[in-house]
């Protein structure tokens, strides 16, 4: 069964007197574990359907269930509480919470979610090692660079094990050489523990890594390629 | 979220502490100002209440508006009774009706009071105020003090011999002579001037009224007054009135009532402008983070959960301004209360009205109360607006606002 399935998503904004399509009818279906790169110009609508995808926002019209729940229906402190126990967010930048350490923000969904104070840090350090950032679980996000902020915000939305990791440019501030490393561990991360990815990118190297790769142009989808 | 919150407040330490300094400054001033003012108003109410009249009088039914001489208790033993039982032992009994006092060449209409010396003693401090002389001592003896201003007027001097002249129960003409055994200089008009005390067991038997009483003085802490009032005027029958110090003389009540009236209207301004600070730092420190409450939000925080910590936030600021504001608050009265502050230079006029020139500062539980939850509740008021933009947010738009 598809983890996402998406159909005939539309949303318009209107700017001035013109309606923008930002998304115009999109159909998705997503299975468990894909690795899935949404890619297109600026303002094909990549944004917009990952926002639709996590509930941070409402098409006009079309139909989206996630793991099962018909987000539509859902209102807006519903959406919260579901994006709490089922998905995680990477941003494209400044993902963490300033004055919270990388251990912190990692355990800070896990405390949302009531998990115990011991566990949630145990939890949240092992994380931090699977991300590579064993040694830096008491720096506060200033004290990190930008690919270790990142690393951060990727273990953060994966320590809470949810059913589906929505990242929105995620390299976009990062040179080639730590946008690569990030994108290898989020593979890798996709590959050895089954969850899904759905990442929006214009990056070369996120495009190259991705297992589904769809293209869009103009808020519709005009390609999309198994690789 | 606590912990959260705590540690937004201390990001901008800088704001945060001038914040917290303001709230504490206010509520400082605030606690002193009231210090002095409940020191003044207390010991007003005080020395009105221990110069003479007591905390409350008990008298027989209309008494206190139409004084006769024959009006008096109908069983001062019942009452005794009641008021021991109440745990009351500051009490006295007194006989009251109006004379003519024969000096040398002179007389002058007044008031003649018989009391109990030692009961006397034990609720005011009419035996402290004697100029020259001494107080009443023996409840029989033919003796008598007055005010300085009558005792000049009659001429007299201490020793002399004073006649006093009124009728008796059956209004017949009454007269006897006094040895002046002491003379009062109170700074009270109504005590200096007009008024006779005399032992009661002696006037009981110059009217020849033994064992009447016309009025009970009482005296009792501020926090007592009002229970026992209660607790006599259901124990005692409709032939008895119980009045406090304030249903016979209002107007010192109602004055310290209008100074405190003002002084929460001065509260009132404190706490606007405590507000006005809180709101401009909590605000600015929301406006500050928008994105970062896009990122919670995208994480699951709800829009309560987020008014929460902005509305917590504000009352860590409230609340660590109260706790510092206060302490410094108490720690200086507590200080004026043992040294006092000496208004003589600046007070000679007002000296009279029961003031003393040395304020010793106190302030009183309800006042100190109302001060500081008024300014919590400011703090959390001072929230609601910060509060309101943060769940008003829309997650896209926060996040991706830079
Ligand atoms: N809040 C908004 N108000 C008006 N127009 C919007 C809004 N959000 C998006 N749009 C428009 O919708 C279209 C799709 O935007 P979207 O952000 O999804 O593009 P994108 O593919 O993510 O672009 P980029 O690669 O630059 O991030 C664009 O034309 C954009 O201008
Ligand atoms: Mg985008």
């Amino acid at each position: 069964m598809a983890l996402i399935r998406a159909d005939g998503l539309s949303k318009g904004y209107r700017s001035g007197d013109s309606l923008v399509r930002a998304l115009d009818g999109v159909s998705l279906d997503v299975p468990q574990g894909a690795f899935v790169v949404l890619a297109g110009r600026s303002g094909s609508g990549k944004t917009t359907l990952l926002n639709m995808l996590g509930g941070l926002d409402r098409p006009d019209s079309g139909s989206l269930v996630v793991a099962g729940h018909d987000v539509l229906r859902m209102s807006r402190d519903e959406r919260a509480a579901f994006r709490l126990h089922h998905l995680g967010f990477v941003f494209q930048a400044y993902n963490l919470i300033r004055v919270l350490t990388a251990r912190e923000n990692v355990a800070y969904v896990l405390q949302l979610r009531g998990m115990e104070k011991r566990q949630r840090l145990a939890l949240a350090d092992r994380w931090l090692a699977e991300v590579g950032l064993q040694g830096f679980e008491h720096r506060r996000p200033d004290q990190m660079s930008g690919g270790q902020q990142q690393r951060v915000a990727v273990a953060r939305a994966l320590a809470a094990s949810p059913d589906l990791v929505l990242a929105d440019e995620p390299t976009a501030n990062l040179d080639s050489h730590t946008g690569a490393n990030l994108i290898a561990l989020m593979r890798h991360l996709n590959e050895q523990q089954g969850i899904t990815f759905v990442t929006a990118s214009h990056d070369p190297s996120v495009i190259a890594a991705a297992r589904t790769l769809v293209t869009m142009q103009d808020g519709k989808i005009v390609d999309l390629r198994e690789g | 979220m606590f912990a959260l919150a705590w540690r937004n407040v201390l990001r901008n330490l800088r704001r945060s502490l001038i914040t917290v300094a303001a709230v504490a400054l206010g509520l400082t001033s605030l606690v002193f100002l009231w210090g002095f003012n409940d020191g003044v108003h207390n010991t007003m109410m005080r020395n009105l209440q221990e110069v003479i009249v007591g905390s409350l009088q008990i008298h027989r039914q209309g008494y206190f508006r139409h004084p006769r001489l024959v009006d008096t208790l109908p069983e001062p033993e019942r009452v005794t009774g009641q008021l021991h039982q109440l745990g009351v032992e500051r009490l006295s009994y007194r006989l009251r009706t109006f004379a003519l006092a024969a000096g040398a060449d002179t007389s002058e209409g007044l008031v003649l009071l018989g009391m109990h010396p030692a009961m006397e003693q034990r609720v005011t401090r009419l035996a402290g105020k004697v100029d020259q002389g001494r107080f009443l001592r023996d409840n029989q003896e033919a003796a008598c003090v007055l005010g300085k201003t009558t005792a000049r007027n009659l001429g007299l001097r201490l020793g002399d011999e004073v006649v006093i002249l009124t009728e008796d129960r059956f209004g017949s003409l009454a007269a006897e002579k006094l040895r002046l055994v002491g003379i009062i200089s109170s700074g009270e008009m109504g005590i200096d001037r007009g008024l006779a005390m005399v032992p009661l067991g002696f006037m009981q038997r110059m009217l020849g009224m033994e064992g009447a009483v016309s009025e009970i003085a009482v005296q009792l802490t501020r926090e007592r007054l009002e229970p026992v009032t209660v607790a006599l005027r259901t124990s005692l029958d409709a032939g008895y009135e119980v009045l406090r110090w304030y249903d016979m003389y209002p107007m010192m009540k109602q004055w310290v009532e209008l100074e405190n009236a003002f002084y929460y209207i001065f509260l009132s301004i404190v706490l606007l402008i405590v507000a006005a600070g809180i709101m401009n730092t909590v605000l600015m420190s929301m406006l500050e983070r928008i994105h970062e409450f896009g990122v919670m939000m995208a994480l699951g925080c709800s829009r309560r959960y987020l008014a929460g910590m902005v509305l917590t936030e504000s009352m860590l600021l409230g609340m660590t301004g109260v706790v510092l504001g206060t302490s410094a608050g108490l720690l200086l009265v507590h200080y004026f209360h043992a040294a006092g502050i000496d208004l003589s230079g600046q007070m000679a006029s007002v000296a009279r009205f029961y003031v003393n020139p040395v304020v010793h500062t106190e302030i009183n539980t309800d006042h100190l109360l109302h001060t500081v939850l008024s300014v919590l509740l400011a703090s959390a008021a001072a929230a609601i607006w910060p509060a309101v933009r943060a769940a008003r947010l829309e997650p896209v738009e926060a996040i991706h606002h830079v």
